[in-house]
């Protein structure tokens, strides 16, 4: 579950980088845009075959076959598994994200890549709403009355490892308000560890309640858009 | 304990004056520093598209002590901002690389390069000026010519030192993507630039043309799982160059196999050591900066944690493994949050390849010796650099009990690093740029 949790900051995070990356002068940056999908590819990796492997093995409490953290070794035959499946789902969904529904979710653990069983006329908005996840669609009236409360966007470089400034709004303002919510909450917490031990995963400052599966679709979706 | 300066090579001093802007902006971060080839000109180049060029004083026998300082020789605007309207992007006018051409005459050649456009800058100096005009009076206005009865031959009178910079060649809509590297051929002709998919060939005469002689752009750009991430010449092979990628790899290419070198001559690759494997392995085995050594035979990279040297005969792994910072592999991930894992830094050789330093974080810059195996932190900083004071060597204490003058890895300042570096090329001089501050350390003077 931790793996999990870590893997799924990981994504957010590269998401909000390859969002903010966009607007840094120069234009987007081929190598960075390569890097952080190389990033979300693996953290994706993880996250999918920790999920298997904790559907595999339900009541049990998931162990990590290694703590996911800079010495992390992604279970390789999991993460074969894993690739097996979502190379057979991503043919049969290009695009995962369009259509899914709530029920849907919770289909066979093997297809981690969300696919629909019908091409659903549900306005996406409403779809996701139904899943908890209606904090990241683009929303009108939240738009207005968080308008005076936005931040401006900060380029200053951390000193001591902190978390990264806010995030300027954009197209999608709420979705990057709950990721920076979300991925703050998540590194609020800093414990002092010997650097022989790896460091704990981040905790939550608020435990979320939303779908796993829905979030990933939500951070898929966003990397498809860029 | 011992202590390293005892067994370095070279022990540094600092100079009277560090060399930096007033006030600190983003414009006046410095992004490259080169020595020219005598080491008598040090250019230095910074986001805001400026190149200052540094120049070594004449010994003086009045003033031993100031042997050798470099002044400030030349300040011109290289690259200005831009704007692709096609693409609605903005061009930065950082100066990513400055290459130094050979003195074939009394004038300087250099190339500087922003992501998009290369250009040949010359600098001269003028230091006379023509008097004794018949058409024409002291102040350049036409004189009558009922007023002229003599004739009179123009002779040249000193004048103050002025040294000015011309633009004589500008390279431009070549790359598509942001250039990285540019590399000096030696034959002294050609040119090439290096962007993150393609390398083209230049020569310095012809502006409008450049011959293509690397592609790594696949057909679908899905597909992409490499970029090129720097790119030189052979020192005295003129038909064999070396490209670095961001998946680790190198490759040595020869221009007389074909005239489009995607098929390489050598691959050199190191085998992924299983144990290291994790979340990051991946971007930190990105090869940041790739030298040949003066003599040839052996290439140097450096990627995110360590600095490698390779045999040109041996494609298998490099000979020599530096740890630059091996304290940072367990902070990946916080690295990565602050985008530090991204950074690019450089590696030099010394004169005689012997020595081989590179920078790090917290204003440390590292350099090892090949021979004795021994290597050294040292600092940049004003603080610890009065001078003609050694500079003491540093320690970062990685656990433990950390002593009285060691730096714990968590107190280290991320935002004070050491990207680019340059080693004069035949004293023990250096040149390390830290932010915005330029610091020249010589050999000291017994």
């Amino acid at each position: 579950m931790e793996v999990q949790k870590e893997a799924q900051r990981i994504m957010t995070l590269s998401v909000w980088k390859m969002y903010h990356s966009r607007m840094q002068r120069g234009g987007l940056r081929l190598h960075r845009s390569l890097q952080l999908s190389l990033i979300m590819r693996s953290a994706r990796e993880v996250y999918l075959s920790a999920k298997v492997e904790a559907h595999e093995e339900p009541g049990v409490p998931s162990q990590p076959a290694c703590s996911l953290d800079p010495r992390l070794h992604p279970p390789r035959e999991a993460q074969t598994r894993v690739e097996a499946a979502l190379s057979d789902s991503e043919q049969l969904c290009p695009e995962p994200m369009d259509t899914q529904e709530a029920p849907r979710a919770e289909e066979s653990p093997a297809r981690c890549a969300p696919r629909p069983a019908k091409i659903s006329r549900k306005r996406r908005s409403s779809s996701l709403a139904n899943s908890g996840d209606a904090g990241l669609v683009p929303s009108k009236k939240a738009r207005l009355e968080e308008e005076g409360a936005e931040e401006g966007e900060s380029s200053e470089i951390s000193n001591r490892l902190q978390p990264p400034p806010a995030q300027a709004e954009g197209a999608f303002p709420n979705l990057a308000r709950v990721l920076q919510r979300r991925f703050s909450g998540l590194l609020n917490c800093s414990p002092a560890v010997p650097p022989t031990v790896p460091p704990p995963p981040a905790c939550e400052a608020k435990p979320v309640c939303r779908r796993a599966d829905s979030m990933l679709n939500v951070l898929v979706r966003a990397v498809v858009a860029f | 304990m011992k202590c390293f300066s005892r067994y370095l090579p070279y022990i540094f001093r600092p100079p009277n004056t560090i060399l930096s802007s007033s006030c600190h902006t983003e414009a006046d971060i410095i992004s490259t520093v080169e020595f020219n080839h005598t080491g008598e000109l040090l250019a230095t180049g910074d986001k805001g598209g400026r190149v200052v060029i540094f120049q070594r004083e004449q010994e003086s026998k009045n003033q031993v002590h100031r042997r050798g300082e470099y002044n400030v020789y030349s300040t011109f605007q290289s690259h200005e901002p831009e704007f692709d309207y096609l693409k609605s992007l903005e061009i930065e006018e950082k100066i990513n690389k400055i290459r130094w051409l050979p003195q074939q005459n009394a004038a300087y050649f250099l190339l500087s390069t922003n992501d998009k456009t290369v250009k040949l800058w010359k600098v001269s100096e003028r230091d006379k000026r023509p008097e004794g005009y018949n058409l024409k009076d002291e102040e350049g206005r036409l004189r009558d010519p009922a007023t002229i009865t003599t004739l009179r031959v123009p002779v040249l009178r000193p004048m103050d030192l002025m040294v000015e910079a011309t633009p004589r060649r500008v390279f431009a809509n070549a790359h598509t993507y942001h250039i990285n590297s540019i590399s000096v051929n030696s034959d002294y002709e050609t040119y090439m630039s290096a962007d993150d998919l393609r390398i083209n060939l230049w020569n310095f005469e012809i502006t409008n043309q450049s011959f293509n002689i690397v592609d790594i752009k696949p057909a679908n750009m899905e597909e992409l799982t490499e970029v090129i991430t720097a790119a030189e010449f052979h020192p005295h092979h003129c038909n064999t160059f070396v490209y670095s990628s961001s998946k680790g790899t190198i490759r040595l290419c020869d221009m007389r196999a074909s005239a489009l070198c995607d098929r390489h001559t050598k691959f050199f690759e190191e085998p992924e050591d299983p144990s290291n494997r994790s979340f990051f392995s991946e971007i930190i085995s990105s090869i940041s900066d790739v030298k040949f050594s003066h003599s040839g035979r052996y290439i140097m990279t450096r990627d995110y944690l360590t600095v490698k040297v390779w045999d040109l005969n041996m494609e298998s792994r490099p000979i020599e493994t530096y740890q630059v910072h091996d304290y940072l592999r367990s902070k990946l991930c916080s690295l990565y949050e602050n985008d530090c894992i991204f950074d690019k830094f450089e590696c030099v050789w010394n004169g005689s390849d012997s020595v081989i330093m590179t920078g790090s974080y917290n204003n440390f810059f590292r350099m090892f010796d090949r021979n004795t195996k021994r290597d050294v932190t040292l600092e940049a900083s004003r603080e610890n650099s009065k001078p003609r004071a050694i500079l003491k060597p540093r320690k970062v204490c990685v656990g433990g009990k950390r002593r009285k003058d060691e730096i714990s890895v968590d107190s280290l300042d991320f935002s004070k690093k050491i990207l680019h570096t340059a080693w004069h090329p035949s004293e023990n001089i250096i040149a390390v740029a830290a932010t915005n501050n330029l610091y020249i350390f010589q050999d000291k003077v017994n």
